[in-house]
């Protein structure tokens, strides 16, 4: 056994300078982004510096391909047929682009969603997504209940809640169903306002400030974070306690946020593209879930609002404090 | 003599190069061997003190991933403690619940918490991702949970997969009072990953955690442990492997290259570290000592080569030289000189070659010399000069003595011309000489008409009386074929032999450089008494011949004769006249005309 090991260790190590030279060397990698959204697009920003952080340089070992298709997911169904072209080595997809890539069978598909993956049908289940889809899932549905809870913790008198849906994204059904179901056990009204892309934000944030509402709630999502502050601006001159999904909307004014850590989420997903680009098999690579939510406090807002956070428990539950 | 000598030793001619086959390989393999040898001892000690070491490395980083994972754990139940230090009161909900919220802001790794009341029923549930509850809820005292806290105090439960990717445990704690309860969370066991991520052994090394059922709970890469169940049956091999070894094992990775591997029990929740790093590091620096040593047996081969080569041609080389040189002195080439300079014993081999060389050259110089010396001297006793000289010093021996004498010689010369004289003359020596060398006696020297023979002498012969009656009856027959010839020329000339033996003194006489092999004593005088009395064709002999031929030739006694010198009468023996076939007509009328005329 012994000097069968030191016999396979001296073979091994014989070997090992030839192993040594085979990896290396830097090759370009084309990686398509698509997404339903326009720019700017925090979500590219925060991939990118992922990619940056595992070493890879843009323009000399990996390019991006950025094919915007705002509000309208149909124009993307033109651009797969660009994908035949053959030299792209990786798809990433955001938001509801996603449902429009599950054309694409033959190169690696990286997503960002909400909702839940296995529903949409782009993977057969999270631990082994079998297909040429991995990625990421916000949990966004499992946490839309809480995010009411929350809001009612904060504004104990919240009676009717405004709840601002982008139905132009993936999953947006369940989750709406999820917040109407915690409502109901909070004994919360909810008034549902849909809009579906950008060019109706407008309206929707129009059709909120008609419902008389005591609070807002905002589906995390492209559109929206893009214009957070002017949801959240919308948000204090109507006096409404908000509650958004991501840290990002507090730091432009909301309220409350609770929801996983973009930045970690994008990180860990350039973490996914980086081994793939190495070769291997998505369809080997678990789904990943964030553990860890961050539950932001503006506190500036809070003061706008005049909501008294002493006497709530939402204070020391805060992971990140804005003043 | 050399001619014999070479033609000898060519019939066997061994193969070619084997010597400096031989030579080279014996030293190649001398050097080298030990070289090899060398490394491989050290290579293999070097691999004991290494795999000692790396085990110890091992250990003590699974060990320190053990104490990490059971500080989490550990941190867990001291937290869920403190839920359940004060018994359920009225009312109470409301500060157990914030109670628990902040257990979740204190612990990351809680999802949700459960706090129960002594009935077992759930009172407080708050969570991450669900809706907090408080009040009498569900009855969960027949949960293994409730019931393993009961028991234990702490409960730690099996691990399982959310969606079959996500490994989350529940862990309860019971208060030490019965009414204070008992607390449940439910724990994320991905939060381990920050410990088990933090660990690096050497530089691609790293820790990993399985359950007792080879379930993986945490991995540096997170995405194996989101596989859930299915990647369990390779983990659990590499956890029955690690176990089984006492110290580290060398096994097949998760990865499918080679580690070393070592494990150890988190004692807690039954869990397993198993701290594992590629051999190709571990053994890193034994590996570049391979190499060292690898480069250090190629150059000593090389060097080992060359010498070899060089040693064994030093040896092969002169050898080949000799060889030549014997090759040479065979073809006759003795001016051949072997230049060897190597200052050892075959330096000293070609100088006793060159030196038999030049002598065997002065002994061919010399028989050439004897060769000519034969031309005119007897050929025994230029055999005898050629080869021992002590031979021809004086001695004193048992001879035979022959003596001739032409009968009428006396009449012949004065009656007939110088010329003719010579021309018998020469006839008669030339005769005397063919014979005296048939039968390889010597010829002491002519005296006018008279011849002296000696045999056994200097050279010895086996039979020195038959080999000299033998002669005297040839010498006899041949003059007197001559004598036939010359008495038809009309001159009457006969010859009588004397034949006697015995002792007599032998030896060189002479002066300046003219010397001369001689034989003196009585036996000389007596065979020239003999001859005397001979009568033409008639061979006398003394006693002793006549006593030792008596088996071979038969003599005839011719009766006592008195004999000048000799005090009393000798018995004289003659050769028998049937003994000399060859009868010369008219011998006897020249017996008549000779009798007169004898001296």
């Amino acid at each position: 056994m012994k000097r069968r090991e030191f016999i396979l260790l001296i073979g091994g190590g014989l070997a090992w300078p030839a192993i040594a030279r085979a990896q290396g060397g830097a090759k370009l990698h084309r990686i398509f982004w698509v997404s339903t959204e326009s720019q700017p697009d925090p979500f590219l920003d925060g991939f990118r510096e992922g990619m940056r952080a595992l070493g890879y340089v843009e323009g000399k070992t990996v390019t991006f391909e950025t094919h915007y298709a705002p509000g309208d997911p149909q124009a993307l169904r033109k651009i797969v047929s660009e994908l035949q072209r053959g030299d792209i080595d990786l798809v990433v997809s955001s938001g509801p682009a996603t449902r429009v890539m599950t054309a694409v069978t033959d190169i690696p598909v990286l997503f960002a969603l909400s909702g839940d993956p296995v529903a949409l049908g782009v993977v057969k289940s999270l631990a082994h997504p079998g297909t040429n889809f991995t990625g990421s899932t916000f949990l966004s549905l499992e946490l839309a209940g809480k995010r009411v809870e929350l809001l009612k913790d904060i504004y104990p008198k919240l009676r009717k809640l405004a709840v601002l849906s982008n139905t132009d994204h993936p999953g947006e059904p369940l989750e709406w169903r999820a917040t109407l179901e915690s409502c109901r056990k909070l004994g919360i009204e909810a008034a549902y306002v849909p809009f579906c892309g950008a060019r109706e934000i407008e309206n929707g944030l129009m059709a909120a400030g008609k419902v008389d509402a005591d609070a807002l709630l905002v589906f995390p999502d492209v559109v929206t974070l893009v214009h957070r502050a002017k949801i959240a601006e919308f948000a204090i001159a109507h006096r409404l306690p908000s509650m958004f999904g991501w840290s990002e909307y507090c730091d432009a004014g909301g309220l409350l946020s609770y929801g996983a850590n973009q930045r970690t989420t994008y990180f860990r997903l350039a973490t996914y593209a980086d081994r793939i680009l190495r070769g291997e098999n998505p369809s080997d690579l678990p789904v990943m879930r964030p553990e860890k939510f961050e539950l932001a406090v503006n506190l500036k807002t809070a003061r706008l609002l005049g909501i008294d956070l002493d006497v709530s428990s939402i204070l020391f539950r805060a992971s990140k404090v804005i003043s | 003599m050399t001619d014999g000598a070479a033609q000898s030793s060519s019939c066997t001619m061994p193969p070619r190069r084997s010597l400096f086959c031989k030579y080279f390989a014996t030293l190649f393999v001398a050097a080298v061997v030990p070289l090899i040898l060398g490394a491989a001892v050290e290579a293999s000690f070097g691999y004991r003190d290494q795999r000692r070491q790396i085990s110890a490395v091992l250990q003590a980083d699974a060990r320190s991933a053990s104490d990490r994972i059971e500080a989490f754990t550990d941190g867990i139940r001291d937290q869920l403690g403190w839920m359940v230090q004060l018994p359920w009161s009225v009312g109470d909900d409301a500060q157990h619940k914030i109670d628990a919220l902040r257990l979740l802001q204190q612990v990351p790794a809680i999802v949700s918490v459960s706090l129960l009341d002594e009935t077992g029923a759930e009172r407080v549930f708050v969570s991450r991702l669900h809706l907090n509850r408080t009040g009498r809820g569900i009855d969960m005292s027949t949960d293994p949970a409730v019931l393993g806290a009961r028991a234990n105090k702490v409960w730690y439960g099996p691990v399982q997969y959310q969606r079959d990717s996500e490994p989350y445990m529940r862990i309860a704690v019971a208060g030490s009072l019965p009414a204070a309860g008992v607390a449940i969370a439910e724990v994320n066991l991905k939060l381990i990953w920050d410990v088990i991520a933090a660990i690096r052994i050497g530089e691609t090394g790293y820790a990993i955690v399985v359950d007792d059922s080879g379930h993986l709970i945490a991995h540096p890469d997170i995405s194996l442990v989101l596989r859930g169940r299915a990647s369990s049956g390779s983990f659990g091999r590499i956890k029955h492997l690690a176990g089984a070894a006492s110290g580290a094992a060398a096994i097949t990775g998760d990865r499918g290259n080679p580690v070393v591997a070592l494990s150890v029990q988190a004692a807690d929740v039954g869990w397993t570290v198993i701290a594992m790093q590629p051999v190709s590091e571990a053994f890193a620096s034994i590996r570049a000592a391979l190499w060292r040593s690898s480069i250090l047996i190629v150059f000593g081969v090389l060097i080992a080569l060359a010498l070899a080569y060089w040693r064994a041609h030093r040896m092969s080389g002169p050898i080949k030289q000799l060889e030549e040189g014997v090759e040479r002195i065979r073809t006759g080439q003795f001016e051949h000189r072997i230049k060897i300079f190597s200052g050892d014993e075959l330096q000293q081999l070609a100088l006793r070659f060159n030196e038999m060389a030049s002598e065997l050259a002065i002994s061919q110089q010399k028989s050439v010399r004897i060769e000519r010396l034969k031309q005119f001297l007897p050929s025994q006793v230029a055999e005898l000069v050629e080869h021992s000289h002590e031979l021809l010093e004086g001695q004193r021996r048992e001879v035979a003595v022959i003596f001739g004498d032409l009968r009428g010689f006396t009449a012949f010369s004065t009656r007939n011309e110088p010329d003719v004289i010579m021309a018998v003359m020469r006839e008669y020596y030339e005769a005397v000489g063919a014979v005296t060398t048939r039968h390889e006696a010597t010829l002491i020297g002519f005296d006018g008409d008279g011849v002296m023979l000696l045999v056994n002498a200097p050279v010895a012969c086996e039979q020195p009386a038959t080999q000299a009656v033998r002669l005297a009856i040839d010498l006899q027959m041949t003059v007197q074929s001559l004598a036939g010839k010359w008495c038809d020329a009309g001159h009457a000339i006969g010859f009588g032999v004397g034949v006697a033996m015995g002792p007599a003194t032998v030896g060189t006489v002479g002066y300046n450089g003219r010397l001369d092999y001689t034989a003196m004593g009585a036996v000389v005088n007596l065979a020239s008494r003999l001859c005397n009395l001979a009568k033409d064709a008639q061979i006398l002999a003394d006693p002793t011949i006549a006593g030792r031929v008596r088996d071979s030739v038969p003599l005839a006694s011719l009766g006592q004769r008195t004999i000048k010198g000799y005090d009393q009468a000798l018995e004289v023996f003659a050769v028998a006249p049937a003994d000399l076939r060859l009868k010369p007509p008219g011998s006897g009328q020249r017996r008549r005309e000779k009798e007169p005329q004898d001296h």
